[in-house]
């Protein structure tokens, strides 16, 4: 039972976009606590307390980073969970995803995504660009207690 | 008219029958007459001459001597034949002898007698005869008698007539009888013609009766029937065929018209399709966009961490492989991004406005970054607006631009890269002519290929889109462009657009 506040939420069902993800993550010293859930259905488990996740008492994460083509449930359809329910709708929510499709870019933000990050195919392009998310939403960002 | 033609037929029959009979009976009847009346005439002239001769003998003594009474008793003998109206003796010398009359007449008698022989007078027949005795004349005789030859001539046509009259009775009662016999078959045919004319029902037959000129009539109109029967049939056969195929013609040219009014309803439904599959095709580029980038960022992301764990560990050799790892998948992550932007080029609809190409030639030598590009670009003059989408038409420039600078970058300061333009009636031109290294003009073809490259990738950087991403704009534009150039000795790439029309221009807010 892990009752340390978990800072960020990665819901990525690619388990080396979750590795990348979190080395980098942990190497620029912006987030040590990380929970990666591997798809849409955890991910609404882990938010609202239900089925694996049903004993967890250690609030919700600071940030979730979405990705959007999962199995199960997509990255669309916990947006949409999140921004509806609200105890989940205050959790700033970035979409990663490997594509800018204009569909799933407008439908993200008519659902109220936060920020839509598109993970570049250089690693160093990608390992940037996460780390800037996480310092902004982490460090930069004020959000409400 | 049946009965017309019948009667007709009839009476003509019966008349040429009654013809016939007449003439005939009339020749028949005048040679009768004539015979009879020829051998009435010779017979009783030669009676009258033997009566003057047996008188003239019987006479001849009592002239001689000269007894009257005696002469007037041979006269009275006479009175047995009552034809006699008449009769006297003269003497030689011309003087009456003796006379007789018929009883109850009293005729003038002529004074002297005349000379012997025989003539007419009126009703009457006279005879004049010399008496001889000796070979002496002494007297003549004189006798009259009735000649009956009008009264018998009055008799005969009498006769005639009633005879003629009777037997064209008989005549007509046969011949209406008998007529039947030539005039029903015939009449039967024209009955049949009558019947097949009125009702066209040519299956009709005459009926043979007989195996003469009339029946071989029948076997002809009969033949004539059947042929036309079978004509008609035949006709009416290609007539129904006929109407088939108009029918068939109209069908389809009412299917023809179905089909005319569908083709719109299935250009529509096409375009609707097709506009369908290009969007699947474009989501489907996407998809394979997303599921090629995870891993080319999985073997980057990778061999970055590999290189980063490992680093003590490595030496030169294989620091040098995973470089090249790396390097390659960022290589093919590049790719795939021009070729995504490529395949997008079809997807906007075009915002045709008039373009200020000065301003947009600025802008993409702006976009492009590099700083000595502005020195080295030299745009000559004003360039002529076209009509034309500008966000496209910018990325025309940028590739055209960046091609120019990487091609003459070996040059260095001297490198030269001219833009112009000009307006050639309807069309707008451009020129970017760079002193690079120019071409093969053999390869000219391959240059606006997708991923073609007349350069190695050690020599220029590039994917091989650009020019095929500035082909498309171009043909989407409707205008045209070509290159021409040398090797070392540099390249000119011209294009062409819709000029910008007078009141396109004033259209212009």
């Amino acid at each position: 039972m892990n009752f340390q506040h978990v800072e960020i939420l990665l819901v990525e069902d690619s388990s080396a976009d979750a590795e990348m993800t979190l080395r980098t993550l942990k190497r620029r010293g912006i987030a040590n606590n990380v929970e990666w859930v591997k798809d849409g259905v955890e991910a609404i488990d882990y938010l609202f307390c239900e089925g694996t996740h049903a004993a967890r008492g250690n609030g919700q994460p600071k940030l979730v980073l979405l990705d959007l083509k999962m199995p199960r449930m997509d990255g669309l359809q916990v947006l949409e969970r999140m921004k509806k329910d609200p105890r989940t709708k205050a959790i700033p929510v970035v979409m990663m995803t490997s594509s800018r499709e204009e569909g799933d870019l407008l439908a993200s933000y008519q659902l109220g995504v936060n920020s839509y990050v598109v993970k570049p195919v250089d690693f160093d392009a990608f390992a940037e660009t996460v780390a800037q998310v996480g310092m902004y939403w982490l460090i930069a960002n004020e959000a409400p207690r | 008219m049946k009965l017309a033609l019948a009667r007709s037929l009839r009476l003509k029959l019966l008349g040429v029958i009654l013809l016939t009979t007449l003439v005939a009976l009339v020749v028949a009847v005048a040679a009768i007459v004539v015979y009879d009346l020829r051998d009435y005439q010779r017979n009783w002239t030669s009676d009258i001459n033997t009566q003057a001769e047996l008188l003239a003998r019987i006479s001849a003594s009592a002239i001689a001597f000269d007894d009257p009474q005696v002469a007037r008793e041979n006269l009275d003998l006479l009175r047995l034949r009552p034809h006699v109206q008449a009769a006297a003796i003269y003497t030689a010398k011309g003087a009456a002898f003796a006379t007789y009359a018929r009883p109850g007449t009293n005729p003038a008698f002529p004074k002297s007698p005349k000379a012997e022989g025989m003539l007419m007078d009126g009703d009457a027949l006279i005879v004049y005869r010399r008496i001889v005795s000796d070979g002496e004349t002494i007297g003549t005789v004189y006798l009259r008698t009735d000649y009956e030859m009008l009264q018998r001539i009055r008799d005969y046509v009498g006769i005639a007539i009633a005879v003629t009259f009777i037997a064209m009775l008989s005549a007509l009662a046969m011949s209406t009888r008998l007529q039947r016999v030539v005039t029903n078959p015939v009449l039967a045919i024209a009955g049949v013609a009558q019947e097949v004319v009125e009702q066209q029902d040519y299956s009709r037959r005459a009926m043979k009766m007989s195996d003469d000129e009339v029946g071989v009539l029948v076997d002809s109109f009969n033949g004539m029937l059947a042929e036309i029967e079978r004509r008609t049939g035949e006709l009416e056969v290609s007539n129904a065929e006929l109407g088939r195929e108009v029918g068939e013609r109209s069908r389809a040219e009412q299917e023809i018209l179905r089909l005319n009014a569908g083709l719109e309803d299935r250009v529509r439904e096409r375009t609707a399709q097709l506009e369908a599959a290009n969007r699947e095709l474009e989501a489907f580029s996407f998809s394979v966009s997303h599921d090629l980038r995870a891993p080319l960022r999985h073997i980057d992301g990778y061999a970055h961490m590999l290189e980063e764990d490992a680093a003590g560990q490595l030496d030169a050799g294989m620091r040098r492989y995973i470089d090249t790892i790396r390097g390659s998948a960022r290589k093919m992550g590049v790719l795939i991004d021009d070729l995504l932007a490529f395949s997008r080029l079809g997807r906007k609809p075009l915002e045709l406005l008039a373009v200020d190409m000065n301003d947009l030639v600025e802008r993409s030598l702006r976009e492009l970054g590099n700083i000595s590009a502005a020195s080295i670009v030299r745009i000559a003059g004003p360039l002529p607006p076209a009509r034309a989408d500008a966000s496209l038409l910018r990325q025309v420039w940028v590739n055209l631009l960046a091609n120019a600078l990487k091609y003459s970058a070996k040059r260095g300061d001297s490198a030269q890269v001219e833009v112009s333009g000009e307006r050639d009636g309807a069309v707008a031109r451009y020129r970017i002519r760079d002193n690079g290294v120019g071409f093969d003009m053999r390869y000219v073809d391959k240059l606006f290929g997708v991923f073609q490259r007349l350069h190695s990738q050690n020599e220029f950087d590039g994917t091989g889109v650009g020019l095929a991403i500035v082909q498309r704009i171009v043909l989407r534009h409707g205008g045209r462009v070509w290159a021409v150039g040398e090797i070392d000795r540099g390249a000119t790439f011209t294009f062409e657009l819709p000029a910008v029309q007078a009141q396109t221009t004033e259209d212009k807010p």
